[in-house]
């Protein structure tokens, strides 16, 4: 019985061709760009709303988080109460986003609430009051959290990456300080807020069983506002980084040492990017490969290891980091070095290579797998300008990409000498 | 409504299918009935330890990710008191792999020393970085065995002592695994783009020559009632001082279960929940404050925490959170908030049943306690929960002597 069964050799099938799947979009009366993804068996709908309002465009540190996180605490026609009682109310979920370039809101709900929802909504966009106590209330409780958050070691050691590598300067490198948690108020709040929430600065993706009355709904809550096209841009700021790169920050007593190695890159934008990520899987990417599979299921030394390239608009950047005990420190930086160097002259073999198009093409599939994730990708191209036909050129170098191409990606994008090597913890790790 | 389909193998294997035909993908989850609370109390920490030797290769596949990864799948793995539970996410065509790959590890494992020595030592690694090197990681570490005395519950998944983590030798792994990983002891759930007859077929090939192995029976102590209250204070360099405290509740099988859990949404669910609206925004005692059911098998517990802003007195914020506890007999109230946490959840059970993973981990949950129905028919029974039983259920649990408490005062100057 046990003997008929290959249990030695696996049942493998290719992977389909991933099905990369249309966007709909069309405009507002005013202008503002909707993309529509009509898909899925529930009757929910994911709506987001973004403006490049993020912390690049802020002049005074957390004025676009702060601008943000106080959409919902008050609006022209209801307070925080009401407004936050009547989001649960009608079972919706909504995630406030401020990030590095963008800023606005994602909201999940049950299609047949979408009037409501585009009522609040517009609310919550339109017509905040941001008022004082508020405000005030809402700067102490995030002083707090930083507190909390720059406690812990690995958040140390991200912050200390991004300030060496991009600079104290660059939007991407400005670290926060107690103090900033005082200066703002609401009139700096309403400026900033009324320069970038406007109609000619937002877009739209809406996605999930998509109600029939969406466009004409859309166009009743946010195709009137008006609003006069103004350039904004992003600020020229040369990313410098520190000139020494090993940064060590002493946390005494701390049980582990964060580590974070990595530097600026290229993003989504230059042609390169498919094959960095491809590379970056190999190195680091997920259980099994390269960096978890030495220090992880070899050594022992983590509970986790891995690598990452990440895309923003001004530049990319990628960082590998792990928490290690602070005797085995040196060992694992060792290491790390040895995985980028083996990348950079041993070529990739036919079985590692097999492996990683499989992986990816599985992975790909995954991306589109459901309205959600449908919108979570076009959302991951649409901010640098471009379009599916991105995840077509993702999906083509993943089958095509040869050793000699990854050796020479690794030589042009980890040049040992360019990375930053952040670590956090006791001094023991001085030795090195 | 989540359609599905069961059958019981020869060798006492559960499987469950539910097909899915919107997406490429199918999900696999395993679910073995055992957790940290079928652990020797001088040796804990075994069942999760397990979970990490089961991806060291097994008797005919020396490596799991490489394989599952070669057909683009993607897996992890979590064990909590009660289950470890594995799962994976693979491209329909190629699930028999998924197969392949977990009916030979629940045939058997590698066994090997080297795993064994590395994988301890990840576990270490993994204690100290989710309970050492955070300021409020232990936490957890200390309110278990404040709350409980007896039953295994009194220690954490990692294990109690990191040190029985460090003691395990092959041999008690050996035993470990005849006496809890078989396939009458497991719980087999696929969803997603397959029929319910490909996914019986290849279950009967691939799982169905697995012999039943004996499985001892669970003999529990059971945790005496609480007579009075519990508490502990910790004086830590930490930023802010905190609150945690917990009370217990009953078996998730408990008719109080729904109730006590919609308990926790109208106290802590979203921006209007009534601690944070009164603790958070009205009186600002607390920068965050949450409250939630631990939902294990045997019975559980509520857990609330807070972290106090600056200045506040923690006698002072922890006698507001008695007067919300205290408030939630306010009946009038309770059936207006009380449809608003009724449509919340369920609403989220909508969203959560998009995905076929999830769906996959609920019915193979459901199977485990006693009702598989439960994935479509349990919205019910929270939408039956009515405000008086709100009120009632309150005042039955929240009381001063089932509760324990923890808390943290930090010795930094003007925290």
């Amino acid at each position: 019985m046990m003997n008929s069964l290959q249990r030695k050799q696996p049942p493998v099938f290719p992977v389909e061709r991933v099905i990369i799947p249309e966007v709909q979009s069309l405009n507002l009366k005013n202008g503002v760009p909707v993309y529509l993804i009509n898909a899925g068996t529930e009757d929910i709908m994911r709506l987001e709303i973004i403006f490049r309002a993020g912390q690049v465009r802020e002049r005074l540190p957390l004025l676009s988080s702060t601008t943000n996180m106080m959409l919902s605490e008050g609006s022209q026609n209801y307070t925080s109460e009401e407004m936050n009682r009547l989001i649960d109310y009608y079972g919706t979920f909504l995630n406030l986003s401020p990030e590095k370039d963008l800023a606005g809101a994602v909201l999940f709900f049950l299609s047949k609430h979408i009037e409501k929802v585009l009522e609040l909504t517009r609310e919550l966009i339109f017509r905040p009051l941001f008022p004082e106590p508020e405000l005030n209330a809402l700067m102490k409780k995030r002083l707090r959290w930083f507190l909390v958050n720059k406690e812990k070691a690995s958040n140390q050691a991200i912050d200390k990456f991004f300030e060496s590598s991009f600079g104290k300067l660059h939007p991407y490198g400005r670290q926060l300080t107690e103090k900033d948690f005082e200066s703002m108020n609401p009139s700096i709040i309403r400026e900033f807020h009324s320069e970038y929430y406007t109609p000619d600065n937002m877009t739209l993706i809406i996605s999930g069983k998509i109600h029939p009355r969406t466009t004409e709904l859309l166009n009743h809550y946010f195709g009137e506002i008006a609003s006069v096209k103004k350039q904004k841009k992003d600020p020229e700021i040369k990313i410098r980084g520190k000139a020494s790169k090993e940064i060590h920050i002493v946390k005494d007593g701390a049980v582990q040492t964060a580590v974070r190695i990595g530097s600026p890159t290229i993003n989504k934008r230059n042609p390169d990017y498919p094959g960095l990520k491809i590379l970056n899987t190999i190195l680091g990417g997920y259980f099994g490969w390269r960096l978890m599979k030495n220090l992880r299921e070899e050594k022992g030394f983590t509970y986790g290891i891995g690598s990452a390239v990440s895309s923003l608009n001004l530049s990319g950047y990628k960082v590998i980091s792990t928490e290690v005990s602070p005797k085995n420190c040196s060992q694992t930086i060792d290491e790390i070095f040895n995985e980028i160097r083996l990348l950079q002259n041993v070529p990739v073999s036919a079985d590692e290579l097999a492996v990683v198009r499989n992986y990816m093409s599985g992975e790909m599939v995954r991306m589109f797998d459901g309205p959600f994730a449908i919108a979570e990708s076009f959302r991951a191209v649409w901010e640098f300008g471009l379009d599916n036909s991105y995840y077509q050129k993702l999906s083509e170098k993943i089958l095509k990409i040869d050793p000699d191409e990854i050796i020479e990606l690794a030589r042009t994008y980890y040049n040992i000498d360019e990375l930053y090597q952040v670590t956090v913890g006791p001094n023991e790790k001085e030795v090195s | 409504m989540v359609n599905f389909k069961k059958i019981t193998l020869e060798n006492g294997l559960k499987v469950l299918v539910h097909e899915d035909n919107s997406t490429p993908l199918v999900a696999m989850n395993i679910l073995y009935d055992v957790g940290s609370k079928d652990e020797d109390p001088g040796r804990t920490g075994l069942a999760h330890l397990f979970e990490h030797l089961m991806f060291g290769g097994s008797i005919n596949i020396p490596e799991y990710d490489k394989p599952l990864q070669m057909v683009g799948g993607e897996n992890n793995a979590f064990t909590n008191n009660d289950i470890t539970n594995y799962y994976l996410t693979v491209p329909s065509e190629n699930i028999e792999t998924g197969f392949w790959l977990e009916s030979d590890r629940m045939f058997g494992l590698d066994f090997s020393q080297k795993n064994l020595e590395t994988q301890k030592s990840v576990v270490i690694e993994e204690f100290n970085q989710r309970y050492l090197n955070q300021p409020y990681g232990d936490a957890i570490l200390k309110l278990r065995p404040l709350a409980y005395k007896v039953h295994p519950y009194r220690w954490p998944a990692i294990g109690m002592d990191i040190n029985h983590v460090a003691g395990v030798d092959l041999e008690n792994v050996k035993e470990f695994f005849f006496s809890h990983y078989a396939p009458n002891n497991a719980i087999l759930a696929i969803t997603g783009n397959i029929t319910f007859e490909k996914a019986a077929e290849l279950s009967s090939l691939w799982f169905g020559p697995i012999p039943k192995r004996t499985i001892s029976p669970r003999n529990l102590p059971v945790e005496p009632p609480q007579k009075e209250a519990r508490s502990i204070t910790i004086e830590k360099d930490i930023p802010s001082d905190a609150i945690y405290k917990v009370w217990h509740i009953g078996p998730r099988n408990n008719p109080d279960f729904h109730t006590l859990d919609l308990i926790t949404d109208l106290l802590a669910g979203g921006e209007s929940g009534r601690l944070h609206t009164k603790l958070v925004r009205d009186k600002k005692l607390f920068s965050e404050i949450n409250a939630y059911l631990t939902s294990d098998i045997d019975p559980g517990l509520v857990i609330l925490q807070g972290k106090l802003m600056k200045g506040v007195e923690i006698e002072y914020a922890d006698n507001s959170i008695a007067e919300v506890l205290h408030g939630l007999k306010d009946i009038t109230n309770l059936q207006d908030e009380m449809e608003k946490v009724r449509n919340k959840y369920e609403s989220s059970t909508v969203f959560s049943n998009t995905s076929i993973l999830n769906k996959a981990v609920s019915l193979a949950h459901y199977e485990l306690l006693g009702d598989p129905d439960l994935i479509n028919s349990e919205v019910d029974a929270y939408r039956a929960v009515s405000g008086e039983m709100g009120a009632d259920t309150a005042e039955k649990y929240f009381g001063l002597s089932n509760c324990s408490s923890l808390y943290y005062k930090s010795t930094r100057k003007g925290a």
